[in-house]
């Protein structure tokens, strides 16, 4: 008898069971998200000390810039642009002597130009410095890694004799990402 | 219903990427920096050395005594300062006679002359010898106004004013002097 009274529970309890098969339902959470375009240096910046700009000794060209003391000097900065629109561009801006800052006079300068060239995902953007401004800029896509600086082409405006003083200029490199705006 | 809640969300966010974006230039900067030390150069003489030839009269009323000797004139060109405050020294020494015998009285064995450096500031570097019968004291020095600039010029030496101490007669043989034309910043002066 015990046997029956077992059996016959056990099945009223699978009787009791089937109804929750038939109730099975899914739930879905879609995850969404962005990457802005960006474009960022690591390393953001050094410095060239050129040291004496000017040909020493006595012979006609003593006193004149020294042009092997600028032209090719490099400079490695780092940084990384994410999108494949991102550009790069470079403006170079002359040596200026911050001692003596009035005009000199003939036969005399007191400002170095140079050509600055910036490197980076085999890419190069250059500007000279006798004009104002940044130069053109150039794609550079997605990169990550060094962005190498390099001075060439240094002159003074009239190839006159340097004024003494202490000369300042800088390179500026920007990376930008490059995307049109939502409108 | 929350699912589709959840989409519109994302897709509310999505404009704001160009603002983000607009933030995200980045720049670097390499400083570039030199020195030009202060320098002075003075040209090559020329002509050099200056040879004024036979000093004395060799006929007349003066005859054995310094004849007139027409001035000289040497050129430094190109001679530059690449700073402001510069001057030039000039040191002259008497034309004396290489034979070191005193001198009788009455004979002089060195010849004074006056040197004048010019071109180079408002007024010359100028400065007369004064050096005794027998030679002593051949040497004399004097600095030149400031310049105030920067300059670049030919220099002119000028030799001129030639004379014997107490016009004495000369005494014979081969005669050689010095000019020494220094040119640098005021607070060395000139050296």
């Amino acid at each position: 008898m015990k046997t029956s009274i077992l059996a016959a529970a056990a099945v009223i309890a699978a009787a009791t069971a089937l109804p929750a098969a038939a109730q099975t339902a899914t739930g879905t959470v879609t995850i969404n998200g962005t990457v802005g375009d960006r474009c960022q240096f690591t390393l953001p910046s050094d410095v060239i000390n050129a040291g004496e700009l000017s040909l020493q000794g006595s012979g006609a060209t003593a006193g004149k810039l020294d042009s092997s003391k600028l032209d090719g000097q490099t400079r490695t900065l780092v940084g990384w642009c994410n999108g494949t629109a991102a550009t790069m561009s470079v403006e170079a801006q002359r040596l200026v002597n911050t001692t003596f800052t009035t005009t000199p006079p003939a036969g005399f300068d007191r400002v170095v130009n140079y050509s600055a060239t910036a490197t980076a995902n085999s890419a190069n953007a250059t500007d000279t410095s006798v004009t104002d401004g940044a130069g053109s800029a150039v794609p550079v896509g997605l990169f990550t890694g060094d962005v190498k600086v390099t001075l060439s082409s240094s002159s003074s405006p009239t190839s006159g004799l340097l004024v003494a003083g202490d000369y300042s200029g800088q390179v500026l490199v920007t990376l930008t990402p490059s995307v049109t705006p939502a409108p | 219903m929350k699912r589709l809640a959840l989409v519109l969300l994302a897709t509310a966010a999505l404009p704001g990427i160009a603002h983000a974006q607009a933030t995200d230039t980045a720049t670097a900067d390499v400083g570039v920096s030199g020195t030009v030390a202060k320098l002075c150069t003075l040209g090559t003489p020329t002509p050099a050395p200056v040879d004024v030839g036979q000093m004395a009269n060799t006929s007349g009323a003066r005859v054995g005594k310094i004849t007139v000797i027409s001035p000289r004139t040497v050129t430094l060109p190109g001679s530059f300062c690449n700073f402001a405050g510069s001057a030039i020294t000039v040191t002259a020494t008497a034309l004396v006679s290489t034979d070191a015998s005193a001198v009788e009285p009455g004979f002089a064995k060195a010849v004074n002359y006056t040197a004048d450096v010019a071109n180079w500031a408002a007024g010359s570097a100028t400065v007369t010898t004064a050096a005794t019968a027998g030679g002593g004291s051949p040497t004399a020095s004097a600095t030149g106004p400031t310049q105030p600039a920067p300059k670049v010029a030919d220099l002119d030496v000028t030799l001129s004013n030639f004379t014997a101490p107490s016009d004495f007669l000369l005494t014979a043989g081969a005669y050689s002097g010095l000019v020494v034309v220094k040119l640098g910043p005021v607070a060395s002066g000139g050296d």
